[in-house]
């Protein structure tokens, strides 16, 4: 299965997140692999803790490949070669987990042509035979990047896909992820263009919430009585504006907490994160997994 | 004589194997020609040869600019209605010009590559051997476009039983001295450590494999690299004969068997999950694999040897049939006691 990660914004979590469920669906035993098509900010290799490809790999990516620079893009398996000793260990039962680096320096594309779509569409369907799951990564807003995967799942019609909208829990980020999927040249007019049927494509779309403080969250126990009500106030408006934007809870996949270890640090969480150093909060974990079940779950994707 | 080639296998991308009638299609959409069948002992199925023109810089392990021009000859095949191959090769010789001659010449020899000035055959068999440069000719993805297309065909739903990595196996075969008996130039080395494909997928970067002599002055050598690349060499009395490509084929096909049981049977978790789960994971397997192992079948006899030579080390066929009845066994013992759980016996 294909999965692409979207947001209308930049800095919303969506790496982060998308790695880590990747991280989480290979702990549960599937073969995953994630392809970075943010070209303008390739970061995952410092999330996935490969800082020889931290900004970004040098012997040819996702951006060289796409291009035809070279027929081989370069692949990592991250449990041989993270720099973070407690993933360098592929848990026993644990599925295959491959990072294809963007290129440094690469940026983004200012045009998709045929032969790149083409390109895009040969990895898409190679990877399908090999992984369970192929999160692509794309850069915020309407690039040529969604365009390029809009079309390639066009015409892979025997390759099932999903989107994954993310935003964060605040007005500016409700709205734009609203527009981002049904507005101007959003997802579903530029999906219609490339011969998607906007219903189908609809119901493949679900939205994530990241770094979500709940006014009840423990953080929050020394608010003054006054600063809760308003808290309260905020989200109750907050989740009437997501409901009137349709990214209410019928379409939301799923929401990760607030973490204090992702406010200072792009990286996967592990249970030692939690467990042991406890410098993680367990619901973040326990978000992550939810999540990278419910990717793959068909009745959370029930149409709406 | 220096041939080189490389042949990528996998899964093909079908919830079933696919009956004869249907392999016909899938291959013939690379051209218009009529796709080869043979059907004992197993069903095997080959596409047309196709013709890719090149004019590029061939891999050395000198470094040193080498130059060919010509043309790679590949086709796709299906064994078993399950496996797809993607094939290409490259005889190199040594041109008769210094300039490049128009495409006529080349198309008139289809799969020679020329190359300008002197062939140094060691140089350019150890360069490409060694790991796939971006700038050099790539047979590998040669082979893949073509796997590609057979992939796309639209008879296919593919909804494959189980996910699997393609694997890679470059070989390179080359004339053994004339005459001597073939001590010197035989690129077996010492026969080094003989532990056989145990890897679970590519792992695993060590180089394990057999190396061993035949007598005439033929040698085999068969290594397992990382990233699902293998590495063949081989030295034969004589020149090309199209039974070298279907050697490297049918031992890319049995190696893929191998390197994919295993890592069905290491996803099983046997002893570690439960006995429902192991089945389930085994199940494939079983429905789809188990039954494709033929090594030598379609071979001409003069590469009898060679299959014997890697039977003896690092045994392939020792390594699937011991993988073989553990799988089989451990099917049988889970559902006796599924059985005896649900009190159906
Ligand atoms: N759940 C979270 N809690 C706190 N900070 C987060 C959370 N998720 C992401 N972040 C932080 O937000 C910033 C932006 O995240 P990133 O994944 O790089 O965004 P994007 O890919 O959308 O540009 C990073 O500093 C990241 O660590
Ligand atoms: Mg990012």
């Amino acid at each position: 299965m294909l999965v692409f990660a979207i947001s209308d914004k930049g800095g919303t979590g969506r790496s982060v997140t998308s790695s880590n469920i990747v991280y989480r669906r290979a702990l549960q035993g599937s073969d995953v692999c994630y392809l970075d098509f943010d070209f303008g900010s390739p970061t995952a290799g410092a999330i996935f803790s490969v800082s020889s490809v931290a900004r970004g790999t040098t012997q040819g990516g996702m951006h060289g490949y796409l291009e035809g620079r070279l027929a081989d893009p370069h692949r990592i398996d991250i449990w041989a070669e993270s720099d973070r000793e407690g993933l360098r260990a592929k848990p026993p039962g644990a599925g295959q987990m491959v990072l294809f680096p963007g290129d440094e320096g690469g940026g983004e594309f200012s045009t998709v042509s045929e032969e790149m779509l083409q390109r895009c569409v040969r990895l898409f369907a190679r990877l399908e035979e090999e992984f369970d799951l192929c999160l692509v990564d794309l850069s915020a807003g309407r690039s040529f990047a969604a365009q390029m995967a809009l079309a390639a799942t066009a015409r892979l019609p025997g390759v099932p896909f999903r989107w994954l909208v993310f935003h964060r829990w605040t007005r500016q980020h409700i709205i734009a992820a609203d527009g981002l999927v049904r507005g101007r040249q959003g997802l579903l007019a530029v999906g219609v263009e490339h011969g998607h049927d906007k219903e189908t494509l609809g119901d493949r779309i679900r939205f994530v919430r990241t770094a979500v403080l709940e006014p009840d969250a423990a953080e929050l126990e020394g608010l003054r009585e006054t600063q809760k009500a308003w808290l309260n106030e905020c989200d109750r408006e907050l989740r009437e504006l997501a409901g009137r934007h349709r990214v209410g809870r019928t379409s939301m996949l799923g929401k990760i907490p607030l973490d204090p270890v992702l406010q200072w640090r792009e990286q996967l969480i592990s249970d030692e994160d939690v467990l042991s150093s406890q410098i993680a909060n367990a619901e973040t974990v326990a978000a992550f997994d939810d999540l990278a079940k419910k990717i793959v779950d068909d009745s959370a994707w029930e149409a709406l | 004589m220096l041939v080189m080639g490389e042949v990528r296998t996998g899964l093909l991308q079908n919830s079933g194997e696919i009956p004869e009638s249907l392999c016909q299609s899938v291959l013939g959409l690379l051209s218009g020609e009529r796709v080869r069948v043979s059907r004992r002992p197993i069903v095997y199925a080959v596409s047309p040869d196709q013709l890719t023109g090149v004019d590029c810089r061939l891999a050395s392990a000198s470094q040193a600019r080498v130059r060919g021009v010509g043309t790679v000859l590949s086709r796709a095949s299906v064994t078993g209605g399950r496996v797809l191959q993607g094939s290409s090769h490259i005889q190199v010789v040594r041109s008769e010009s210094d300039h490049r001659l128009s495409w006529s010449h080349y198309l008139a020899r289809p799969g020679v590559v020329e190359v300008f000035g002197k062939i140094r055959v060691p140089d350019l068999s150890e360069g490409f051997a060694e790991s796939a440069r971006n700038d050099c000719l790539d047979l590998g993805s040669v082979s893949e476009r073509f796997m590609d297309a057979v992939q796309a065909s639209p008879f296919l739903d593919r909804k494959a039983p189980f996910r699997s990595a393609r694997t890679r196996l470059r070989w390179v075969a080359e004339s053994g001295p004339t005459g001597s008996g073939g001590a010197e130039s035989g690129p077996t080395g010492s026969g080094g450590a003989e532990s056989g494909p145990t890897g679970s997928g590519g792992a695993e970067s060590g180089r394990a494999g057999g190396g061993a002599r035949t007598p005439e002055g033929t040698g085999i050598r068969f290594t397992l690299g990382r990233d699902q690349v293998r590495t063949l060499r081989l030295v034969l009395p004589g020149g090309f004969s199209p039974g070298i490509v279907d050697f490297c084929e049918d031992l890319a096909l049995h190696d893929w068997l191998l390197t994919t049981l295993l890592v069905i049977v290491e996803k099983a978790r046997v002893g570690t999950a439960s006995r429902a789960e192991v089945t389930a994971k085994l199940a494939p397997a079983v429905d789809h694999l188990l039954h494709l192992w033929m090594p030598a079948a379609r071979l001409d006899d003069a590469f009898a040897p060679f299959w014997e030579t890697l039977e003896r080390r690092p045994g392939f066929s020792r390594q699937w049939h011991s993988l073989v009845e553990r799988v089989r066994d451990q099917v049988a013992i889970n559902t006796l006691a599924l059985l005896r759980e649900t009190g159906g016996w």
